[in-house]
């Protein structure tokens, strides 16, 4: 990416408004990203139709699949007892954790009184979501991010911009640059040989590490079983080579039955990738057996809340916490095809994010993301659990509205406007000195370039046409 | 550590519940006809052949007696001389592990191999738990003689699959595992290990095998 992570606002750090407008034009502005994601997102889209076409009831699948996680979430209480008692059955160690900081404390802690060192992580959403990679490392951990993407994320210093394909930003180029950097190797931009590179690092890694970490796809409430979906493999070799095993998952990702992921595993591949089914579905709840000589010892999951049961107890929002995280709104929408994931400013890019980002992180500070979008309903139509993302955008833009959220000034504007709107006659009075101005700054030429401060947005990077001589109104009254 | 946060507290009163539920919650019905991608018995051996086949795992039917024969050439071809089996009553019953030493190869049963050595096999023999005809999936249910690496760490994995491991849809796997009781492992395969984090180009071997071939006995 053209534009140095380092300069882009810390988005957990400050609590003043995020500055959306600034970092998407520049983003948009950088022709070599927007080509590399509008092509790799499409590709995926496009891959994701062909697959969900072939279903022979996609649009059944998906409902199901919506009413499967509405139902878990509107009985989570229940579900989270039933898991952690059948987790603890097969003698594992449930931990509920109410903020990100305790996860943290707690997940520190287990490695401490275990003497674990080397830690080998595979993606997870929710642990990028509580920063856990740089704090394990602050306490003096070696931290290895095992997916090809993310660790190329980690040694890069940047940040992942898809909930899936975490370096769709970066070129192949790029990522030599920074493995003969970083392995002192000669320059390749050969995507094969490159991740053999990484394949014999990490496998290494593998080999001595005695803390393994995973998220987790689903949670299966009845059995008490995580399920993680992966393509790569380390996944599954972070949750086979450590003698611990922790595995760090939202509440709200619990399903009731075993039964109930041959629906979710039918869409969540295909939703993301364009794949009936990921190469690896781990299933796993529980240390190792006695007699075997592999798999963990000592297995935890930590179930973290850290904002989810306020969403919960928003009934307006609720169906947010559906979401399983499998990217297919990114992909079709296209907003998110223009800016890329680093616009939006969290852990979670596009439709989905510019929803949940300021359900978790307050509206005020995210007031922004909810405009990020056109409305066109593509994220809806892309949702394999049905989330009606627009609908909820346009509420939280009502929200916006009626919490004054807005500037005090923008506000008046806008009653301004109002009040000048419910009268005919003052409008056409308005609307005359509007076209007599605009036509005066077009000097002529049909352009207006720089409209006055309220709208100057609106001509930062284009211009607008001047209104014409005569306004419907008046060419109506003139007709013959 | 021993703190324990009031989370489901917390969520009962999200829910605006005052007390746990009484009975338990009726989840949505799972109607077969919907959620069913494969409806029938029939032809399971040449439809795992064609999922898994697209699924880029390469599928060779095989007469019983034939298979130590056949998987010591493909090892031969595939230049590999270090070799890791479970203990396993298939693999057994078939004479693998006997034919492979008197072949010359280095083969090891699980018993003999540790976790750190399976990092040097050249290749992984396994049986499945059950393989599944919609996706082409092998799936792998660890126990005390079957390392999880075997199937996981070699750059190349052959699984021996009979054809009355198959079932039809995914559907019927779960429902399998529910009946066998749910082990604290079990791994659906499908495919080779494979990556397209760079520019989307398919790159396959990442970090599990990167050649996963199946002989499917007659």
């Amino acid at each position: 990416m053209a534009i140095p992570l380092e300069q882009l606002p810390a988005a957990q750090e400050s609590e003043s408004r995020f500055d959306f407008n600034e970092i998407s034009v520049r983003c948009a502005a950088d022709k070599r990203l927007a080509e590399a994601v509008t092509r790799n997102s499409l590709n995926q889209h496009v891959g994701r139709q062909a697959q969900m076409a072939a279903l022979p009831d996609a649009e059944g699948l998906r409902e199901l699949a919506g009413r499967i996680k509405q139902h878990a979430i509107e009985n989570l209480d229940y579900y989270l007892e039933q898991l952690r008692q059948a987790v603890t059955r097969s003698g594992g160690q449930v931990h509920l954790v109410s903020t990100a900081e305790q996860a943290r404390e707690l997940i520190t802690a287990i490695a401490d009184r275990a003497g674990c060192k080397r830690v080998v992580k595979s993606k997870s959403m929710v642990s990028e979501e509580i920063a856990l990679g740089h704090h394990l490392e602050n306490h003096g951990l070696e931290v290895v991010e095992t997916d090809l993407g993310e660790f190329i994320v980690q040694i890069s210093h940047d940040k992942p911009s898809h909930l899936v394909l975490p370096i769709i930003h970066k070129t192949r180029a790029s990522v030599g640059k920074l493995f003969a950097e970083y392995f002192h190797t000669p320059y390749t931009d050969d995507p094969a040989t490159l991740s053999g590179q990484a394949r014999l690092h990490l496998r290494n890694k593998f080999r001595r590490a005695d803390f393994g970490m995973t998220g987790g796809n689903f949670l299966v409430a009845e059995t008490g079983h995580v399920c993680v979906v992966e393509n790569e493999g380390n996944a599954r070799q972070s949750l086979t080579t450590p003698r611990v095993l922790v595995s760090l998952v939202g509440i709200e990702k619990i399903v009731p039955r075993l039964s109930d992921l041959a629906v979710m595993l039918k869409l969540l591949a295909r939703s993301a990738t364009g794949q009936p089914m990921t190469v690896y579905t781990n299933i796993f709840g529980g240390p190792r057996q006695p007699g075997e000589k592999d798999g963990p010892e000592e297995f935890h999951l930590v179930l973290i809340d850290n904002g989810r049961t306020e969403i919960l107890a928003d009934e307006q929002y609720r169906e947010t916490l559906r979401c399983i995280r499998c990217g297919a709104c990114l992909n079709a929408c296209p907003v998110y095809r223009k800016i890329g994931g680093h616009s939006y400013g969290s852990v979670y890019p596009g439709p989905i994010g510019a929803l949940i980002t300021p359900l978790f992180e307050g509206l005020k500070k995210y007031q922004d993301l909810p405009q990020a979008s056109s409305l066109c309903g593509a994220c809806y139509e892309a949702c394999p659990v049905k989330i009606d993302i627009p609908k909820h955008l346009l509420q939280m833009r009502r929200d916006i509205v009626s919490r004054h959220i807005k500037s005090a000034p923008e506000r008046l504007v806008y009653q301004a406007w109002a009040w000048v709107l419910r009268s005919p006659r003052l409008y056409a009075i308005v609307n005359q000195l509007q076209k007599w101005h605009l036509r005066r700054s077009a000097k002529g030429t049909g352009w207006v370039s720089k409209l006055p401060p309220v709208a100057s947005g609106w001509t930062k990077i284009r211009d607008m046409p001047a209104p014409a001589a005569k306004t419907f109104h008046q060419l109506w009254k003139g007709r013959k | 550590m021993s703190e324990e946060s009031n989370v489901i507290e917390d969520v009962r009163k999200a829910l605006h519940r005052r007390q746990p539920l009484e009975q338990p919650p009726t989840p949505p019905a799972l109607s077969e006809p919907l959620i069913r991608l494969v409806h029938s018995d029939l032809g399971l051996p040449e439809l795992f052949t064609k999922s898994a086949t697209n699924a880029k795992m390469h599928v060779e039917a095989c007469a019983a007696e034939e298979l130590p024969g056949r998987i010591g050439q493909f090892l031969r071809e595939q230049k590999c001389h270090k070799i890791g089996l479970p203990i396993s009553p298939l693999l057994e019953k078939l004479n693998v592990l006997r034919s492979l030493q008197a072949a010359g190869f280095d083969a090891q049963c699980w018993d003999n191999i540790t976790l750190d050595a399976a990092y040097d096999l050249d290749a992984g023999i396994t049986d499945v738990y059950a393989a599944v005809a919609e996706t082409g999936s092998l799936v792998i249910r660890p126990n005390p003689g079957h390392g999880r690496a075997l199937s996981l760490v070699p750059p190349i994995h052959i699984a021996v699959v009979e054809p009355k491991n198959i079932v039809p849809d995914l559907v019927d796997l779960f429902q399998k595992m529910q009946r066998d009781g749910v082990a604290n492992n079990t791994t659906i395969i499908t495919g080779p290990s494979k990556t397209a984090d760079i520019e989307g180009v398919l790159v396959t071997g990442m970090h599990g095998p990167g050649y996963v071939q199946v002989y499917l006995l007659r």
